[in-house]
């Protein structure tokens, strides 16, 4: 179970840019407009995402009608399902990622084998794709090791990983508990799970 | 305990939408009964998605902007060489009132010899032709308009194998019910198999299984009599 711990810290850092995009701030935007319909924060999700939806179709289709199709499609569905998004299952990055690979593929189909039979929601099912990688921590509770090394850690980054980790404390949760920004939260638990990938060492990998 | 798994390389394509609907379908099955594969998958598509959607230059400028301003759209618009039409699209997309609410789609089933199969979701809004026998094999069509690439479910009755034959292209057969071994050893459900025209192999099910295939080529059988069945080798598979 060790390991589990370990791939999560790998996966965690093998994230080198997700630090520039405000993933938070994504998040609130999507869960205004699943709640209230906030148009407002649609734009802002839009102006966001649309741009970048365009330029990865421009090179998967042949021309910028079709591509500008995928950026209408995409964000069509980002509107109308934005309710099946679970903040706790994932980034909205790969929320809408997943809606945008979905769109292209059955657009693809349509143009290249003339078939409008929509698959991709049977292949890659929007509201499960994301299964929470946060499988238990309780077999890390026994190891007493790791318990050390946490204590090890400074307090603030101790608290964090206590809440998140023993307490199942959701981030949201924590940064309320604290009384600290959700970034705040966020960037002391990448820093946490960095330090204990260190000391738990490379005898585990 | 299954054995044998997508490749990476299958895995990314996978990820990034770049493979056929037949192949796509048969690792999103594989997928739903190996839970480290389905891990694999997640935590591909958090990384492609993350990179994909990086920052660059124009949108951090915009980003940086604290307060909202009206005209920034046109701003990134030029900025981004972006010909769409903002504000109209998404007044246009902001006017449905219309949720998607997800329908778990009924279970499609199919029937050989009398045994009733579920099939897999991915499954469920593919074309099925009615299976057609030979000796100890039945096989269903499923229709993808790929070309070259044949998509078929396979069932082999107790007793029954695939005569030894190679591939000219690949060959996927992923196990949904039962088992079979061929000289390499022993297959269980949810095994993922691809071979390439390099293997030759004899596959044969005591107990009898249910396969879900893809090949983009015929089989070519290799062995004496089997040589006869050259012409329906594109039957099989
Ligand atoms: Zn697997």
């Amino acid at each position: 179970m060790q390991t589990n711990l370990l791939s999560k810290v790998t996966n965690d850092k093998s994230i080198p840019m997700s630090d520039s995009i405000d993933h938070p701030q994504l998040c609130q935007w999507l869960k205004a407009v699943a709640e209230t319909r906030d148009k407002r924060a649609f734009t802002h999700l839009f102006a966001f995402f649309a741009p970048k939806i365009q330029r990865i179709s421009r090179r998967k289709f042949p021309n910028d009608a079709q591509a500008n199709e995928v950026v209408q499609e995409t964000m069509s569905n980002v509107w109308r399902k934005a309710h099946l998004f679970d903040a706790d299952k994932g980034a909205a990055t790969t929320w809408v990622y997943t809606v945008m690979r979905n769109v292209s593929f059955d657009m693809l189909r349509k143009i290249k084998g003339n078939k409008e039979d929509n698959l991709s929601d049977d292949i890659w099912p929007i509201a499960e794709s994301l299964q929470a990688e946060d499988s238990s921590f309780e077999d890390h509770l026994e190891n007493k090791q790791l318990l050390n090394v946490i204590e090890n850690l400074p307090e603030a980054q101790q608290q964090v990983v206590k809440g998140f980790y023993l307490m199942e404390m959701s981030q949201e949760q924590l940064a309320t508990h604290l009384n600290l920004p959700l970034g705040t939260i966020k960037s002391r638990l990448r820093l946490a799970l960095a330090k204990l990938k260190v000391q738990l060492g490379e005898k585990h990998d | 305990m299954i054995k044998h798994h997508p490749t990476f390389e299958l895995i990314q394509s996978y990820v990034n939408g770049d493979l056929p609907a037949s192949l796509s379908a048969g690792i999103s099955i594989h997928a739903e009964m190996c839970p480290k594969c389905q891990q694999h998958i997640s935590q591909l598509t958090e990384q492609i998605a993350a990179v994909s959607f990086e920052e660059d230059s124009f949108d951090i400028e915009y980003f940086e902007e604290s307060s909202f301003e009206e005209n920034s759209f046109e701003q990134l618009a030029e900025a981004g060489d972006f010909k769409l039409n903002i504000d109209e699209m998404v007044s246009n997309i902001t006017q449905s009132k219309d949720i998607t609410q997800v329908v778990s789609s009924t279970e499609k089933c199919i029937s050989f010899n009398n045994k009733k199969y579920t099939l897999p979701r991915a499954l469920n809004n593919m074309q099925l032709d009615k299976p057609v026998n030979i000796g100890k094999l039945s096989r269903a069509r499923i229709q993808l308009s790929e070309n070259e690439i044949h998509t078929s479910l396979l069932k082999i009755n107790p007793g029954g194998g695939v005569p030894q034959h190679t591939h000219n292209g690949f060959e996927l057969t992923l196990l949904l019910d039962g088992s079979f071994h061929d000289e390499q050893g022993e297959y269980h459900k949810g095994d993922f198999i691809m071979l390439d025209g390099s293997h030759q192999h004899n596959p044969v099910s005591d107990q009898g299984c249910l396969c879900f295939t893809v090949a983009n080529g015929a089989l070519h059988f290799t062995q004496g009599i089997n040589k006869l069945l050259n012409p329906i080798g594109s039957f099989i598979y």
